[in-house]
């Protein structure tokens, strides 16, 4: 009886440190790394990476599953804006830079859930198809609860309700030096 | 046995169960991923048409895959070639077409196989493709010569299920840009070949 109890707690724990240390890996290579522009922007360099190792291949199945190569497409997130404070959708910022040397290229507003707002009509995402450039050959965008004033001012990217705000640039088919300047993310009043 | 070495063994024995278990689960995790969204495909008859899988784009309503694009549009379809091939045909709409706004460059597309552990292994997209239509047959590992139409790019799977996904962008605002993408995703063939 007793060597069945030893033998079932060393069994308990050896499983337990496997699914712990399994998770840590997974957890560590999930993380995502800043971008070469630094700023607010975050990158995964994993997803979509093929012929991965076991460790790798199950961080992207968890993290970034089906996503494509990074040829083939680049996802850049910012949970802060430029000056380092959280995103927070009652709040309205500034989005504004050179586009990137992407051949198409949107920036999306998430809520903190990571999902889709609700009550846009659509409006998810902004980019190069729907953003003009003004002669410096620069765009900018303002995102926030209520449209800009007065109207027709900036193209408005509207974050309704007021929780935690998750904006995300995707790069179709994106240059080498697509990365080295990203957008600017500037609060436009004192927002808490 | 001395104390000391029964200890010294069951840590032994404690260290291969959970390196055992550690291989096991990462092993795992990537095909238990994979199958419950090749069950997601057959599940839902919603959106389907001649096997391929239509999903309605993105909004607030979409809540199973984090950080759904808004700016895509999608067809999917399951394969499993353990019997007979999939021919995988698609005929997008040409993608000079309209160039040019704000910089933009409209048409993007591209159709990717996954396999049973999520490896993207291949990919075509319609630069790639430079205009002409797709037209794939997948054949499972291990077989030998193919006996496909000679118009066919015979692709090698390195397992006998997964899935196909066509990514086509809807590049602007208007009914126009949303009209060419769902055209170009209903051309979405997959077919026994």
């Amino acid at each position: 009886m007793r060597r069945f109890l030893t033998a079932s707690l060393l069994l308990a724990v050896g499983i337990a440190l496997g699914l712990a240390s399994a998770w840590w890996a997974v957890k560590r290579l999930d993380g995502l790394a800043a971008a070469a522009a630094g700023g607010p922007w975050r990158t995964s360099t994993l997803a979509g990476s093929s012929s991965a190792d076991l460790h790798t291949r199950a961080a992207v199945a968890v993290g970034g599953l089906l996503a494509l190569s990074r040829k083939e497409t680049q996802y850049f997130v910012a949970r802060h804006d430029s000056a380092g404070a959280p995103l927070r959708s009652r709040c309205r910022y500034r989005v504004s830079g050179a586009p990137p040397a992407a051949r198409w290229w949107s920036v999306t507003a998430y809520a903190d859930d990571l999902f889709l707002f609700d009550g846009v009509e659509g409006r998810h995402s902004l980019g190069s198809s729907t953003l003009a450039l003004d002669p410096a050959r620069r765009f900018a965008f303002v995102s926030g609860p209520s449209a800009p004033q007065p109207s027709g001012a900036l193209p408005w990217l509207p974050t309704p309700g007021d929780r935690g705000l998750v904006l995300v640039l995707r790069l179709y088919q994106p240059e080498a030096t697509a990365s080295n300047e990203l957008p600017l993310i500037e609060a436009l009043e004192a927002c808490r | 046995m001395t104390a000391l070495q029964r200890w010294l063994l069951r840590a032994a024995v404690v260290l291969a169960i959970a390196a055992l278990t550690h291989l096991l689960v990462l092993w795992a995790l990537p095909r238990l991923v994979m199958q419950r969204v090749l069950d997601g495909v057959q599940a839902d008859p919603g959106h389907f048409r001649s096997g391929v899988m239509l999903p309605p784009r993105a909004d607030a309503t979409q809540r199973r895959i984090v950080l759904p694009s808004p700016d895509l549009l999608y067809a999917l379809c399951r394969f499993d070639v353990s019997d007979k091939p999939l021919r995988v045909r698609a005929a997008p709409g040409r993608s000079e077409g309209r160039e040019g706004s704000a910089g933009g460059n409209l048409g993007y597309w591209s159709v990717a196989l996954y396999a049973a552990n999520t490896d993207n292994f291949y990919v075509l997209n319609d630069r790639q493709a430079a205009g002409r239509p797709l037209d794939l047959v997948i054949v499972p590992p291990g077989s030998g010569a193919v006996n496909a139409a000679p118009t066919a790019a015979v692709v090698r799977a390195p397992s006998a299920r997964g899935l196909v996904l066509m990514r086509v962008l809807v590049a602007g605002s208007d009914a126009a840009a949303l009209e060419a993408a769902e055209a170009t995703r209903r051309s979405l063939r997959c077919e026994a070949g």
